[in-house]
């Protein structure tokens, strides 16, 4: 049981981080991102090829994969550069289908459906099983914290300011001399690059990855937790990512409460599940659990007061 | 090359009408509607019950599907999309998301994920010198034509589809010339529903059936829609045809392994090359509403 919770735990770090990088993106920046789990595939390929192929350390490929998403996710905001949510949302789409085909049918280079398998490990091996797993976990654990960090100074920095500005009207910071589409570009390629680093942390914690393991519902869950947790609040999607994976986990054990259903209906069962959640949580709920703090609320309604205000 | 040509044909034919509903869809509606391909698996499935099942004719399967499939789309639009009218761009877009896994997944709680084909009489192809065409071709691309016609004289010639027109171009201009703008909403999300239906009609002449066919359409699908010009319908049928020609020139000379793939590079490179779409009016940068 122990080490189910630890399992558990880990792999909802890995939606953190997928989340936290959405929250860029969309979040903060407005950009819309359907391909999540095509940047995670690209991490955890690159990372794992650079180990399993170059011989490199764990240490030397998940930069590397940070590398190459990065620069995948620049490719796909500049292709997109001047278009709205809806073309920026199919591209993105469409780029995710592109590697999970390519992650199929290039079978020298990744073994195709039969899956990878992954020798190199970031931690000792001495460790034994329940050490190695639960001080895996501390990794990601750490991984997540030096994000939120890093993404909490983004976002509380002039940086942030903008790309907030961006998300609400890019006219206001181009009037204001930025240039908009550098920021859009550098949210975005910022986001791709730490999905591509939870990717390679997943790739090196399963030690074997198959296009199977990236298909559109790792989008979806992300996606969930930016929702539910409140987009724009890193906090919030945190505790949303939390309650996410709490729902995803406790609906496996449906099948003891339902037992007139197999595994393939009740996996179906879970995804409905799921989906309705999403779009009542979208109706009831939109800005989140945690909505987006206000910065400095008491400074902006006293300059804008001789618009609408009636207190006497 | 001929071969090539009726195959891509082929293809469009399952791309085409969908792409025009989904046009239809964003026009009236407002929002790219990523459900489409689920609705096309609805189709698919509506069209198996009638010709598997009931043991009904292909022709009125067909038919019943894309009624079935118009209702569903209709029933959907008021559980979900409507209740959201006025709300953010993301909101319609991630629920169209979540809706379409929520469709395709009763899909397989219903029928399970096994892989179904039609009733359908093995015929030996026409063959006209080294030409190949068999005649489940033929009859898939003469039912998309006409159909097709009929809705795009439709939209041109009939008053509602005048009415259809002009509430797409400006909702607020047709409310106020008394044009009964929810009415026709409620008839695009039909019409819509009923071309994507046909569109799973077809697709399930040419691939397995199962509930996942419908997710792999819906890149094609939409990349038709956009590359055509967004809201446009004559666009979309030819976005269909490029998009399906592509995708046979790279299943020929590249592997028929990417043929998914075909539709996000066609895509990207429209957007690069011409953001508006082929049959787009101009517009400087974002959408044209």
């Amino acid at each position: 049981m122990t080490s189910y919770l630890i399992a558990i735990a880990t792999s909802a770090g890995f939606y953190v981080l997928l989340a936290l990088a959405l929250n860029l993106q969309w979040g903060m920046t407005g950009l819309v991102n359907f391909g999540v789990a095509g940047l995670y595939a690209l991490g955890a390929y690159a990372s794992a090829l650079a180990t399993e192929r170059l011989g490199l350390p764990v240490a030397l490929a998940l930069p590397l994969a940070a590398a190459v998403g990065a620069l995948a996710a620049l490719g796909l905001a500049g292709l997109s550069a001047r278009l709205s949510g809806d073309y920026l949302a199919i591209v993105t789409l469409g780029f995710a289908e592109l590697v999970r085909l390519a992650a199929m049918n290039e079978d020298w280079l990744t073994r195709g459906t039969r899956g990878m398998g992954i020798a190199t490990r970031p931690l000792p091996d001495w460790l034994g099983r329940e050490a190695y797993a639960l001080a895996y976990l501390g990794l990601v654990l750490l991984a997540v914290l030096l994000a939120y960090w890093a993404l909490e100074r983004i976002r509380r920095a002039p940086f942030g300011r903008v790309l907030r500005a961006v998300r609400e009207d890019p006219l206001v910071p181009a009037t204001l001399g930025r240039d908009v589409q550098g920021f859009r570009l550098r949210a975005f390629a910022l986001g791709g690059a730490l999905m591509a680093v939870s990717g390679s942390l997943y790739a090196h914690w399963v030690l074997s990855i198959s296009p199977d393991h990236f298909q559109t519902p790792v989008t979806i869950v992300t996606w969930m937790a930016v929702v539910i947790g409140g987009a724009g609040n890193n906090r919030g999607l945190v505790l949303g990512a939390a309650l996410v994976i709490a729902v995803l986990e406790g609906t496996r054990f449906l099948g003891g409460v339902l037992p007139g259903l197999d595994a393939e209906r009740l996996s179906a069962l879970r995804i409905v599940l799921i989906g309705v959640l999403l779009i009542a949580a979208i109706r009831l709920r939109p800005q989140g659990l945690l909505p987006e703090p206000r910065i400095r609320a008491a400074e902006l309604s006293a300059t804008a007061a001789p618009q609408g205000d009636h207190r006497p | 090359m001929m071969q090539l040509l009726l195959d891509a044909l082929g293809a469009a034919a399952v791309v085409a009408p969908a792409a025009v509903g989904f046009s239809l869809l964003f026009a009236l509606l407002g929002f790219a509607n990523f459900a489409v391909g689920a609705y096309v698996a609805v189709g698919a499935f509506a069209t198996w019950s009638a010709n598997g099942l009931l043991g009904w004719p292909l022709l009125a399967s067909a038919a019943l599907a894309a009624v079935v499939t118009g209702l569903v789309v209709l029933a959907c639009d008021a559980a979900v999309f409507r209740p959201l009218r006025g709300a953010p761009g993301w909101a319609l877009l991630i629920s169209s998301v979540a809706l379409s896994f929520v469709l395709e997944n009763l899909l397989r709680l219903a029928f399970r994920g096994e892989v179904r084909g039609f009733d359908l009489p093995l015929a030996r192809p026409l063959v006209f010198g080294d030409l190949r065409v068999p005649p489940d071709l033929l009859w898939s691309v003469g039912v998309a034509a006409i159909a097709l016609v009929a809705v795009l004289l439709g939209l041109r010639l009939l008053p509602w589809g005048r009415a259809l027109r002009a509430a797409a171009d400006d909702m607020a201009l047709a409310a106020v010339r008394g044009i009964p703008v929810d009415r026709l909403r409620a008839g695009a999300a039909v019409l819509g529903g009923a071309l994507a239906g046909l569109s799973g009609t077809l697709a399930g002449m040419n691939l397995a059936i199962e509930p996942g066919l419908g997710w792999a359409l819906t890149v094609p699908v939409i990349a038709a829609a956009i590359l055509g010009g967004i809201g446009s319908a004559p666009g979309a049928v030819l976005g269909a045809l490029l998009i399906a020609l592509a995708e046979e020139l790279a299943a020929r000379f590249l592997s028929p392994a990417y043929r998914p793939g075909v539709g996000f590079v066609a895509l990207a490179l429209a957007l690069l090359l011409r953001p508006q779409g082929l049959l787009g009016r101009p517009v400087a940068g974002g959408r044209d509403r």
